[in-house]
């Protein structure tokens, strides 16, 4: 690694700490000057004045904001992300149970639409102008502007209920995983069963993207000049396109990956929701509608810091596989 | 992959701006896809100037408070309720066409206020250089990663619910990133060209400048994002309704989505679930289409590409 | 006898055990009920369980002294033996307990019961304490007995009081102590994880797979099995419940439709009936509820400060249209704040507001109550000639124009009734010229703004779950009441409901408090400061070729003694 470089994630890592340390800042704001603390969301006559005094100062919502504030940044950097309000458990125990799920769904779902889009791009840009390009464009088109929660239901409804080979909801079946007898294969194999309906989902909505990326990127690079280098000496065109021009066709889409990554994590939050996929997208939902701060607070922590990381990693793998930029 | 350079080229200051017009209209009039998305949009905003029409003819149209006397629960498609009615007897049409006004409403306020924020700070940006330019790309690289939908779903938390105009607000302030960055590397090719350099030495005043001067001349590509835009908040607005913190008080195509979901009719009132789907995905793509359209006409290289082979 | 006789006697012998004892042998399958949930349990720790479905989980597990049975108007033994024993001082109550056993097989004693009663009073736990603050202590007399004594008489003792969860004071002796040394002693005990509840219930937990589902196995040291309590033979029947959760109603009505599930847990709209009466191996229960959808106005300012004015709006609100409309006929409307079913206590001589009354006549008679109040239109809804018309310019008896006021209502998404149910008041609202507009909030900044800052003019608001005894009305309508977090969010301030509701509170005899109960509601009819509107039916779906029993309760299906019943179809 070169000095240039060294320095650049320096610089991006301090970055992100100085992004983060805002956005935990405002996050706090946040949730302290919103309306509608969890304890009033209680409604049971049982409830008395008192008792729901005794729990705001339970929850600490009492002390001045800024004595608030100090613990709340004293608890972070300790790495003590509190209790959740709504579960009483510790916040990273439920953050640590969910992640897994959404990591799983979430890195499928991109990989996939990855490969299947950069695979159909160059396919396509071969067969520029004829009928199987326009289609294929304007049905990536078309699957790009689905809107996803109404996707994902209709998805549910044909092939979950009409047909009925897959699961309705969930990531799990109870009778499998009850049954003592069940083993690994089995699990995985449930496991995989409930994902591909949510796989689908978010495949057709993102491969469209990639697709278009990379068919564009192919016919520019099938402009470059030692693309013509290669004809002139004579390599046949299968060989050309596959060896030589679809590797660095296929850099733009990586960078395409990074860009759209915050959109990609709007869509599996949505998708987690609709098949609830117990996944971390689905519990921020939850907790921002039920006031539940410190799920919240670091359950968006968590997925800004995913996606600042990201964004770095995409930068540095793009600077490392495309031989023309250097830092 | 375009690089500023290219970009520059291809804006590159035209030979008169009616013969500009004349020829890029014909241009994206050959184009197929222009022409889909504009009928498409031309379609869409014919139903939102008519859901007007349907509270006049009869208060029981009305998408909020309109019931039929008669019918009190979800029905089909009959003469009197075109798409049919939803859970209580409002006309889905009549809520469909209001959402044609509010998802236009919503789209094109929403974009124009993010161009508006992302065309000013790029040009600052781009015109002033060094520490403002620093501050303010950093600044556009920290919001534009954030995933907007949750963004605004945190913040929804803040105002305890969201009006309308709150979430176009707070759409806006999540998407001018993107414009700014396209906007500075053009006015930081600008910013040397011959003509900027003959006013200061005129004596104008920085102002005067980025605005009688830049502003012009960045306006087609800011034009050309807005389209963008548009598709990105329409659809954030719909995801927001449907989850349940879009302003309850609009019928919007999510909050119709969100109505079907939560009173049971999901899988039994196709007539009910389908036509807001439909629309939104359509729209979106009429503006998708539009913004691509336009692309070729203001970028010639796009155009050649099209020509040869 | 012959050697062929013995055999035949054996013979017949051996079928009949077989069939005394089978149907005990095939209740105990292997085939699990599984059961649909709303939503995943917020906790298994009993004393923060405030939702809804951790309660039907704990409600499995953790068992009270007293409960109600179906048909029963008296509440039944259920860990206690008998009925409480009251002596003459009428503060004094003695309970013995029946001979049970925690899920782990050890003894539950009165220790138990004493120690539980005592975390409540000395952790002040929330939802449970106001109806414990007033014992001022528990003995154990001896294992089985307990005896309680308290500071004054109060009727709700046995009702309110005794109805608590019983827990294990093995479970919970070293997690109250470590809690007292807490600077936070109720969050630590609120915080405490509790994986494997100690119970004396039906059955227990042998698993919650976060996110997915709970796993309940049979209880073997369950106290009932085999009893006849309530007059009903006590299971459970049931080997295994697997508990799935669902986010959706629609996906659940799918599950349910397709056999992945026996029961739906929660209440559905109307909407699905007519879908799944298609289906034949479907039953729908629709079941009384105890509850109350209400308008609520605020006292405490113009122009609802006015009596004249709230009338003229119940007269306005028809409650029929809403439950034809908007319950699809699932629902009753109000004329008290006690629900009619609860014939005990519900009053059923009470001013009346513009009952089978039309439109037209609802107008005129709002006109008529506003006009003698002082109230002047600039265009009045009915004119000279007694013509109803669009009425314009309201004006107070002061002689000022009427500010608009907003009915506050939740979300759609959150309940659909009580949004729609607004948008048509405010209808009616505006054809007197009351200027009214609805404006759906979100439920947590709602119940903030009406109930701690009262910054409100109406609301829309409801109580799911009213327990049979009727105090309550002295909670939501005693002056005391009236302050941050209170109950009393209207306002309302009565000196003689006040010195009624106190009396309620202590009377003992029956028929005497049945009195006093009677009056309050008829003041809270009069001057209207909640206006009652609806009282939905509990709509249930379950599938029936798999299972059967089920018990319809008030509330619904979902009770202990369905579980104890429920049997495989065979």
């Amino acid at each position: 690694m070169t000095m240039e470089i060294r320095r650049y994630i320096l610089g991006r890592l301090f970055q992100i700490m100085l992004i983060f340390f805002v956005i935990l800042t405002v996050l706090f704001l946040l949730f302290r000057l919103a309306p509608g603390d969890p304890v009033s969301r209680m409604v049971d006559p049982n409830l008395t004045p008192e008792d729901a005094q005794r729990l705001i100062e339970q929850l600490g919502l009492d002390l001045p904001m800024w004595q608030q504030y100090l613990i709340y940044l004293e608890n972070f950097l300790k790495g003590r992300f509190g209790i959740s309000f709504h579960y009483g458990q510790p916040v990273s125990e439920i953050i640590l149970n969910r992640l897994p799920n959404t990591i799983l769904l979430f890195t499928s779902s991109i990989l996939l639409a990855a490969f299947v889009g950069v695979f159909l791009g160059k396919i396509v840009s071969w067969k520029k102008g004829e009928r199987i390009d326009t289609w294929v464009t304007i049905g990536a088109l078309v699957c790009h502007t689905l809107f996803l929660p109404w996707l994902a239901l209709i998805i549910i409804w044909v092939f979950a209920y009409w047909i009925g080979w897959f699961p309705l909801t969930g990531m799990i079946s109870a009778e499998i995983w009850t049954d003592p007898s069940a083993g690994l294969l089995k699990k995985g194999l449930d496991i995989a069963h409930h994902m591909a309906l949510p796989l689908i989902t978010l495949f057709l909505i993102h491969f469209g993207s990639y697709l278009l990326v990379m068919r564009s990127s192919m016919l520019d690079t099938l402009r470059e000049d030692y693309i013509l280098t290669a004809r002139a000496k004579g390599l046949d065109e299968a060989t050309i396109r596959n060896r030589h021009a679809a590797p660095n066709a296929a850099l733009p889409v990586i960078t395409s990956v990074g860009l759209s990554l915050a959109f990609s994590i709007n869509g599996g939050a949505l998708t987690e929701t609709v098949f609830t996929w117990p996944g971390l997208g689905r519990e921020l939902v939850f907790a921002v509608s039920n006031n539940d701060y410190p799920l919240a607070q670091a359950s968006f922590l968590l997925i800004a810091a995913v996606v600042l990381t990201a964004n770095l990693v995409v930068d540095l793998l793009y600077a490392y596989l495309d031989p023309r930029i250097r830092y | 992959m375009k690089t500023g350079n290219e970009q520059r080229d291809a804006f590159a200051a035209p030979a008169g701006r009616r013969d500009w017009l004349a020829g890029g209209w014909a241009i994206f009039w050959e184009n197929p896809i222009g022409k889909i998305g504009l009928i498409l949009m031309a379609c869409f905003a014919l139903m939102a100037a008519a859901s007007f029409v349907p509270p006049l003819l009869d208060p029981m149209y009305h998408p909020m408070h309109g019931v039929d006397p008669e019918i009190s629960h979800a029905t089909g498609p009959s003469a009197a309720h075109w798409l049919g009615t939803d859970f209580i007897g409002r006309d889905i049409l009549s809520q469909l066409l209001a959402g044609a006004r509010i998802a236009f409403m919503v789209g094109l306020s929403a974009a124009f206020m993010s161009i508006f924020f992302g065309t000013l700070i790029g040009m600052i940006s781009g015109y002033a250089g060094r520490f403002a330019d620093t501050v303010l790309m950093r600044l556009a690289d920290m919001v534009m990663v954030m995933p907007t939908l949750l963004v605004v779903l945190i913040l929804s938390s803040l105002f305890g619910q969201l009006r309308i105009w709150t979430i176009v607000l707070l759409i806006a302030l999540f998407r001018w990133p993107g414009v700014s960055r396209v906007i500075r590397s053009q006015t930081l090719t600008l910013k040397h060209r011959p003509f900027i350099e003959a006013a200061r030495v005129a004596g104008a005043s920085h102002l005067r400048i980025i605005f009688r001067h830049i502003f012009p001349n960045v306006l087609p590509l800011a034009l050309l994002y807005m389209t963008f835009r548009v598709t990105s908040a329409i659809i954030i607005e719909a995801a927001l309704a449907f989850l349940g913190f879009g302003d309850p008080g609009t019928v919007s195509w999510g909050m119709m989505l969100q109505w079907v979901w939560k009173t049971g009719h999901m899988f039994q009132a196709p007539y009910w679930l389908l036509p807001p789907g439909i629309c939104i995905s359509l729209l979106t793509l009429s503006f998708y289409m539009l913004g691509r359209a336009m692309e070729e006409v203001l970028d010639p290289r796009l155009r050649k590409e099209g020509e040869s082979e | 006898m012959t050697v062929l006789n013995r055999t035949r006697t054996a013979l017949l012998l051996f079928s009949a055990a077989v069939l005394v004892f089978s149907p005990v042998a095939w209740a105990e399958s292997r085939h699990p009920l599984r059961i649909g949930l709303g939503e995943e349990p917020r906790t298994l720790n009993v004393w923060m369980a405030s939702d809804a479905n951790s309660n039907n989980i704990l409600s499995q597990i953790y068992q009270p002294l007293y409960r109600y049975a179906p048909g029963e108007t008296e509440m039944v033994p259920w860990l206690a033996s008998g009925p409480p024993e009251m002596e003459a001082d009428r503060v004094t109550y003695q309970v013995r307990l029946r001979p049970s056993r925690w899920s782990d097989g050890s003894a539950f004693t009165a220790a138990d019961v004493a120690f539980t009663c005592r975390l409540i009073k000395e952790f002040k736990i929330p939802r449970h304490y106001s109806r414990w603050k007033f014992v001022d202590r528990i003995e154990v007399v001896d294992d089985r007995t307990v005896r309680f004594v308290l500071k004054e008489p109060m009727a709700i003792f046995l009702t309110r009081s005794l109805t608590i969860p019983i827990v294990s004071e093995k479970e919970w002796r070293e997690v109250a102590a470590y809690a007292r040394k807490q600077k936070k002693p109720l969050a630590t005990l609120f915080n405490h994880t509790v994986e494997h509840p100690l119970g004396t219930g039906p059955f227990v937990l042998e698993k919650w797979h976060k996110g997915a589902f709970l796993h309940m196995k049979k209880n073997d040291f369950f106290f009932g099995q085999g009893l006849w309590i309530g007059g009903r033979l006590l299971g459970p029947f049931v080997g295994e419940i697997l508990f799935k959760i669902y986010g959706t109603s629609d996906v659940a009505m799918l599950a349910l439709k397709k056999g992945a599930i026996d029961m739906y847990w929660q209440g559905i709209q109307p909407g699905y009936i007519e879908n799944l009466e298609q289906h034949p191996e479907i039953r729908i229960f629709s079941s009384e509820r105890s509850a109350l959808y209400y308008l609520g106005f605020n006292l405490r300012k113009p122009p609802f400060d006015d009596p004249a004015l709230r009338r003229a709006a119940a007269v306005l609100v028809d409650k029929s249209f809403i439950i034809k409309r908007i319950l699809q006929g699932y629902g009753s409307s109000m004329d008290s704040i006690i629900p009619a079913g609860n014939e005990f206590w519900y009053n059923p001589n009470l001013t009346e507001y513009g009952e089978s009354l039309n439109r037209e006549q609802r107008i005129r008679a709002a006109h008529r109550i506003l006009k003698e109040a002082g109230y002047r239109w600039t265009r009045p809804p009915v004119d000279d000639v007694g013509k109803v018309q669009p009425a314009e310019g309201l004006r107070l008896p002061d002689g000022s124009f009427m500010e608009p006021v907003t009915i506050l209502t939740p979300p759609a998404d959150y309940d659909p009734h009580r949004a729609i149910s607004g948008l048509l008041i405010q209808q009616w609202l505006r054809q007197a010229g009351i200027p009214a507009s609805a404006r759906p909030m979100a439920f947590g900044a709602l119940l903030q703004q009406v109930k701690t800052r009262h910054d409100f003019d109406a609301f829309i608001l409801g109580y799911g779950r009213l327990s049979l005894d009727p105090d309550y009305l002295r909670i939501f309508f005693h002056s005391e009441f009236d302050r941050e977090r209170g109950w009393n969010m209207s306002g309302y301030h009565n000196p003689e409901f006040d010195r009624i509701a106190e009396a309620s509170e202590k009377t003992m005899d029956l028929e005497a408090r049945r009195l006093l109960i009677y009056k309050m509601q008829e003041i809270i009819a009069r001057d209207v400061p909640y206006l009652p509107i609806y009282l939905p039916r509990e709509i249930e779906a379950v599938r029936t070729d798999r299972f059967a029993g089920w018990v319809q309760m008030l509330e619904g299906i979902g009770n202990i003694w369905s579980f104890c019943q429920l049997s495989p179809v065979n």
